[in-house]
């Protein structure tokens, strides 16, 4: 997608952003203005957010010969592929956490990212994990007496 | 109570061996995210506060304002050595700093940074402590009306000196109060956009937001490149200046000093903008020019005092307004606000043993900077050979289970995620997430005083307009909005952030 056309999909998601919470404050009640309700300062910021996207949407309208000097897309020359595995990697970390537990669902994630994507040896990728767990158990645990998920296993 | 009374009482609650501890963990930190590129103070911040709900809330604002202002310390080590900023404050300081270090002067470019930041954030907070009473005195005369004002003034400014589109940082400003609606309305007690999770009845947590807008979004567009780290050098020697270093720097160290500080206090202002402007200063007034940028001394301490003492002003705003003049600052009052203390006004005499306890740190946390930063230099200096690949998941590790303690529950691990995919998206197309942290903290301050103001007025906006200090405040607002829109300020202000751009 060209970097423009990008732009006004960005812009487009706050508009319905903007939209949206203009609705859903009509909804909770504005009030009057001598004693304003719950939904009058999301109402005025949504109508503030469409009012901006709406100028945006125009001034990028204007922009086309400025956007022809830029590069085609805002993924070139970068390795996007990166963020999205890591995106979905430690997504589902959260979802196994609490059933794995901490040291499990660490010790997994941190491996994939040491071993599947930054392509560490085996031996780096195993003993890494090992230290930051353990640093982070006793940081988070003994230290700061935070609960951390014990999982099936029970650790 | 005096100047010196103050600054005992201070020092009493300064000096207690687990501020002292606390305060030496902060600047330490700061020092490490300062150095190390690819993490700054706000997302470590961030991380970092879900960590101080169990300490004493004097404690965690002595450690969490430690963390920023030792980061503008070490992010000139990673600057001179490395040519890579630390963290955005010191882009400026690449310019000569890593010059100095080609032509072998990687150890005098390092002593004028850390002396000269030295002499700033000391300056700074005698400036911060001889100025917050009397303002303290000005900010007991305003109601309502002047804080909303002064708040939009502080959206305002904040989007005006935004580095890209400043539509956009409008824009974004607006989602920031958007989501500071959500939860329960204090007035009412009527859930807002809750969508039937309990765990949203409090609203968005500040740290997930942070955490996510900050931390995981910086670490998510650092990995979409190579992050190529060369040391010039790994052994440095004569880290004292010479007589004639001093000689040019001095002016350099002082200017920059009062540069930062006052643009500091202003909404907006801060480390990053006070180095800009110094370095510009200095450029324009030094007799020679065009030794700028092939590794003038005064290159580096201009700038390196001007973030140290902008950093030590932005406290102002937040210790006697109760209004954050940078994100930064919107964070601390994020965490003041978790601990049940409202900065403003009443805070010097509510709490005081936080107020002067905080204060009086910072001349600790200085000194253990300059002997962190100079006799360590080493531990820094290694410390940057540590690969991003490495870094990268024990930080965001660090981030998920930080988001998790908070509550033991995985919501707010979720927001955090969200966040960090939409806070990579926003910066890859753009849009800043500074003004949206400020205006979420600001929310219920904002929403309290239009509300307040509107009931006082039965339901006039003219409240605004007929009280002096407000209606300047929206005047100044105005202006700046306007002028924003005229083509040739337009412009200026395009080419200066084209420039800053092109500097780093």
């Amino acid at each position: 997608m060209k970097q423009l056309q990008t732009e006004r999909v960005g812009i487009l998601f706050w508009l319905a952003v903007g939209l949206v919470s203009i609705y859903g404050s009509t909804r909770l009640g504005l009030g009057a203005l001598r004693e304003p309700g719950s939904g009058f300062l999301p109402f005025v910021a949504g109508c503030f957010i469409s009012l901006m996207a709406v100028f945006l949407f125009l001034h990028s309208l204007l922009r086309r010969r400025e956007a022809q000097d830029k590069p085609s897309s805002f993924w070139a020359g970068v390795h996007w592929h990166r963020p999205v595995i890591i995106s979905l990697v430690t997504f589902g970390f959260v979802l196994v956490l609490e059933r794995l537990g901490f040291i499990l669902a660490g010790f997994f994630l941190l491996v994939i990212l040491f071993k599947g994507v930054e392509k560490f040896s085996w031996k780096k990728a195993m003993i890494i994990p090992t230290l930051t767990l353990g640093l982070t158990y006793l940081l988070f645990n003994v230290f700061l007496k935070a609960s951390l998920p014990k999982g099936i296993f029970g650790f | 109570m005096d100047f010196f009374g103050n600054l005992i009482a201070g020092f009493q609650v300064a000096l207690q061996p687990t501020n002292l501890m606390f305060c030496f963990l902060g600047v330490f930190i700061g020092t490490l995210i300062g150095v190390l590129p690819g993490i700054g103070p706000v997302g470590t911040m961030a991380i970092l506060l879900p960590v101080t709900y169990g300490i004493q809330p004097t404690t965690a604002i002595i450690m969490l304002a430690g963390i920023y202002y030792g980061a503008q310390y070490g992010g000139s080590t990673t600057s001179i050595l490395v040519n890579i900023p630390g963290e955005a404050a010191s882009v400026v300081t690449t310019l000569d700093g890593y010059q100095m270090a080609l032509q072998g002067r990687a150890g005098p470019a390092l002593g004028i940074a850390a002396f000269g930041s030295f002499i700033a954030g000391t300056i700074g907070v005698i400036g911060l402590q001889l100025l917050a009473p009397p303002l303290v005195a000005v900010a007991l005369r305003f109601g309502p009306p002047e804080y909303f004002s002064l708040m939009i003034l502080g959206f305002v400014v904040l989007t005006y000196l935004a580095q890209k589109s400043m539509g956009k940082a409008l824009m974004m400003a607006g989602v920031g109060v958007l989501l500071g609606t959500i939860g329960l309305d204090t007035m009412t007690g009527m859930p807002r956009f809750t969508f039937s999770i309990p765990e949203l009845l409090d609203g968005v947590g500040l740290a997930p937001l942070a955490m996510g807008l900050f931390g995981i979004s910086e670490i998510l567009l650092n990995v979409e490149k190579k992050i190529k780290q060369e040391l010039v050098t790994t052994k440095v020697r004569g880290l004292f200046p010479t007589l004639e270093d001093w000689r040019r720097s001095l002016g350099a160290i002082f200017r920059g000093t009062g540069l930062g500080f006052f643009l500091g206090i202003l909404p907006g202002g801060g480390a990053v903008l006070s180095s800009f402007v110094s370095y510009a200063v200095e450029k324009r007034f030094a007799k020679h020019p065009e030794e700028f940028g092939k590794g003038a001394i005064e290159g580096v301490a201009a700038p390196e005092a001007a973030n140290n003492s902008a950093a030590q002003g932005a406290f102002i705003p937040l210790l006697t307004l109760g209004i954050p003049a940078n994100v930064v600052m919107a964070i601390l009052l994020g965490a003041l606000m978790i601990h049940n203390i409202t900065p403003g006004p009443m805070l010097v005499k509510e709490h005081p043993q936080l107020f002067w306890g905080v204060i009086s740190s910072m001349y600790m946390g200085n000194v253990m900077l300059l002997v962190l930063n100079l006799p360590l230099i080493g531990l820094w200096v290694q410390l940057l050979r540590v690969p991003y690949a490495i870094l990268f998941p024990l930080i965001l590790f660090i981030c998920l289970i930080g988001a998790y303690v908070i509550n033991n529950s995985t919501i707010d691990v979720y927001i955090m995620l969200l966040c960090g995919v939409v806070g990579y998206l926003m910066r890859k197309l753009e849009y800043e997430p500074a003004p949206l942290v400020l205006a979420y903290v600001l929310t219920p301050l904002l929403e309290n005083a239009l509300r307040q103001s509107l009931i006082l007025s039965g339901g006039g906006f003219g409240i605004f307009m007929v009280r002096p200090i407000s209606a300047g405040c929206l005047l100044i607002a105005a202006v700046l909005l306007f002028s924003s829109l005229l083509p040739m300020i337009r412009q200026k202000r395009e080419k200066i952030v084209a420039e800053a751009e092109e500097d780093e």
